[in-house]
């Protein structure tokens, strides 16, 4: 039981990473329609801008995270317009091959200009354990749970309540009614990879706080996949439990299944899912005229 | 212009090609390509077999995602399981060459139907992702069944011979692969201009309206995959009797964006353009290492430690300039300077 309750704390550490960097995946796809293939590098390269802030500065956790948010919302702005406005109105496989064109470009940069050995990345957070019943936790590990929580209860606030998020929604539903009903989409394409990145980079400071900081680190991306699958690919709030879900069975398939199944447990569950439900578990069938 | 030019036969409609010209310079081409060990050194000898090896699979992707539309992330699974095939079959089963090299290409197609079948549902996005993750987990089986894999111990190939000839030499693995992949781009064009091949332009253009007109969805996508992983996983094969050495690193990621990249550099849905996009992009990390190597850094050791970074980038580049700029690909301006050439001095 004990064993149990390790698996599943840990699992949920992990899956709250994927849930966020799945949130990202959710937010570019629903306001833009197309899935951005890059989500785990922009992970990598503003987790390598806050090491950098680290090392340069001494920030905690807190003042970090107020200085890299920004700067990551910046480069999402700056490469949405760079990358992805030209190609508004390509169809959809061009733009999603252009994220993959633009990931391995964020890739090979980052590591060309941070080296390819692999970092501690200590944000001043206290090493003791802390016990929640029979689960030990590092704090670090329940700062991921709550950025997770916090961010998916601002997703939910937002979409549901700004005036932002409802033209969010708009987008997302019907581009070009959304364009007649006087909507900026261009702007709002702007804003999803502003907060897509945003939230990689929260993700990416966390993660990178957990484990190390290393040139791997963009793998984070496709493992986050399976969260994105199992919650639909326009499902916010979904891909966020999808994240937890898929970080539990992981975590147990590699505990009770056997070792090196946590690498593909994710994989394996999207498959099956997607052969039943060919559109994830939350996600809108689409119906299709000729 | 070319004038009197018109059909007046379904054969001539269908033909490969109905130039004269065309059939010489493809004659001359050939001619040059077989004289080519003679002329040229030992280094780029065997960057002509990287590049005959890589036409090979761009042909295989191009089928699936360029010919019939359903875009495949995970081809670099069929790669290592043709390479893994032909290796286990040539050093633990003692097969020789020429039936281990079908062989590789038969069992990555058989097993392209298990992802096949679950993947008829999906579409786009969906689909990519289902491809991606197969690739994951076949990389994670071949360490799995170390018994019949040698899992991360890799596969050395021993000596391979065809015919009295060593393929571990230069010349004899040149002429072999060439052969194969003529036989594969002849195969891809003739498959073009079947019905086969008008049912996979049809499902790209729109799957249902296909469905409408009675091409059976289910029978053509899946023989789309089949005959894609059959050509990849030949590619595989190659690939192992060009590296001799077939380790599970050699499959990543990269190596799927960097098939995708050569089909659409060279043009989607096209033979010829495939065997362009191939040609360039494996020259273009050469030309970049010449240019490093003249201009920054003579001894080019910024090159050499990141040598994946560079090609990534490269890949990358490519990508986005040519979707951004050129979606028709390589062979899209090669179309463009016939068309401007033949109708000069008018548009069109």
């Amino acid at each position: 039981m004990e064993y149990f309750a390790l698996l599943l704390g840990s699992g949920l550490v992990i899956g709250a990473t994927y849930g966020l960097v799945g949130m990202g995946f959710a937010i570019i796809y629903k306001a833009t329609g197309v899935v951005n293939f890059a989500q785990g590098e922009l992970l990598m390269l503003t987790a390598y801008i806050a090491f950098s802030l680290t090392q340069g500065l001494a920030l905690s956790f807190f003042p970090l995270l107020l200085v890299t948010l920004p700067i990551a919302m910046a480069l999402g702005v700056l490469l949405e317009r760079i990358f992805i406005r030209p190609m508004l109105g390509e169809p959809a496989f061009s733009i999603v091959m252009v994220t993959v064109g633009l990931s391995v470009i964020l890739r090979g940069l980052t590591i060309m200009i941070w080296g390819p050995d692999p970092h501690e990345f200590p944000i001043g957070l206290s090493t003791t354990v802390v016990h929640l019943g029979p689960v030990p936790f590092y704090p670090v590990q329940l700062y991921a749970l709550g950025s997770l929580a916090i961010a998916t209860g601002g997703a939910w606030a937002f979409f549901r309540f700004t005036r932002l998020g409802i033209a969010m929604r708009a987008v997302a539903s019907n581009e070009a009614a959304a364009l007649l009903m006087g909507i900026r989409v261009d702007r709002i394409h702007m804003l999803a990879w502003s907060f897509s990145a945003a939230i990689a980079a929260l993700a990416g400071v966390l993660f990178a706080a957990m484990f190390k900081l290393g040139p791997t680190i963009w793998f984070e991306g496709l493992r986050s996949f399976p969260a994105v699958i199992l919650g639909g690919l326009d499902s916010v709030l979904g891909a966020a439990l999808g994240g937890l879900v898929v970080g539990v069975i992981e975590n147990m398939a590699q505990g009770y299944l056997g070792q090196g199944l946590r690498e593909i447990a994710g994989f394996v569950v999207i498959v099956l899912i997607l052969m039943v439900r060919p559109y994830g578990l939350f996600g809108d069938r689409q119906i299709e005229r000729v | 212009m070319r004038t009197g030019h018109f059909k007046d036969s379904y054969a001539s409609l269908v033909a490969l090609s109905d130039s004269r010209t065309a059939w010489v310079w493809t004659g001359l081409m050939a001619l040059a390509l077989l004289a080519l060990p003679l002329l040229v050194g030992a280094y780029s000898l065997t960057l002509a077999v990287t590049i005959l090896v890589a036409i090979v699979g761009a042909i295989g992707l191009n089928l699936l995602t360029g010919t019939t539309g359903l875009i495949s992330l995970g081809q670099s699974g069929f790669l290592a399981i043709g390479a893994y095939t032909n290796g286990i079959l040539l050093t633990d089963h003692g097969w020789p060459i020429w039936a281990s090299l079908p062989a590789a290409g038969l069992v990555a197609a058989a097993i392209s139907l298990l992802v096949g079948i679950p993947s008829l549902r999906l579409k786009g996005l969906y689909l990519a992702i289902t491809t991606l993750a197969f690739s994951f987990i076949v990389n994670y089986l071949i360490l799995f069944f170390e018994g019949v894999t040698h899992g991360s111990n890799g596969i050395f190939l021993g000596d391979v011979t065809i015919f009295g000839f060593d393929l571990s030499a230069d010349r004899p693995l040149y002429y072999f692969t060439l052969a194969i992949t003529v036989l594969v781009a002849l195969g891809a064009l003739n498959l073009g201009r079947t019905r086969i091949g008008r049912a996979w332009l049809a499902i790209r253009d729109h799957d249902i309206a296909a469905r409408a007109m009675g091409i059976d969805l289910v029978r053509y996508k899946l023989l789309a995959f089949f005959m894609s992983s059959f050509f990849i996983g030949i590619a595989g094969a190659l690939m192992s009797l060009q590296i001799r050495f077939i380790n599970i690193d050699i499959f990543g990621f990269l190596l799927s964006i960097e098939a995708l990249a050569i089909i659409i550099l060279g043009g989607l849905g096209s033979v010829a353009g495939a065997i362009l996009g191939t040609v360039f992009l494996t020259l273009l990390p050469e030309a970049i290492r010449l240019a490093l190597s003249l201009i920054v850094d003579p001894n080019a050791s910024t090159y050499s430690k990141y040598i994946y970074e560079i090609r990534g980038i490269t890949y990358g580049v490519v990508m986005v300039l040519f979707l951004r700029f050129k979606p028709d690909g390589l062979i899209g301006l090669w179309r463009d300077a016939k068309k401007f050439f033949v109708n000069w001095p008018l548009a069109y």
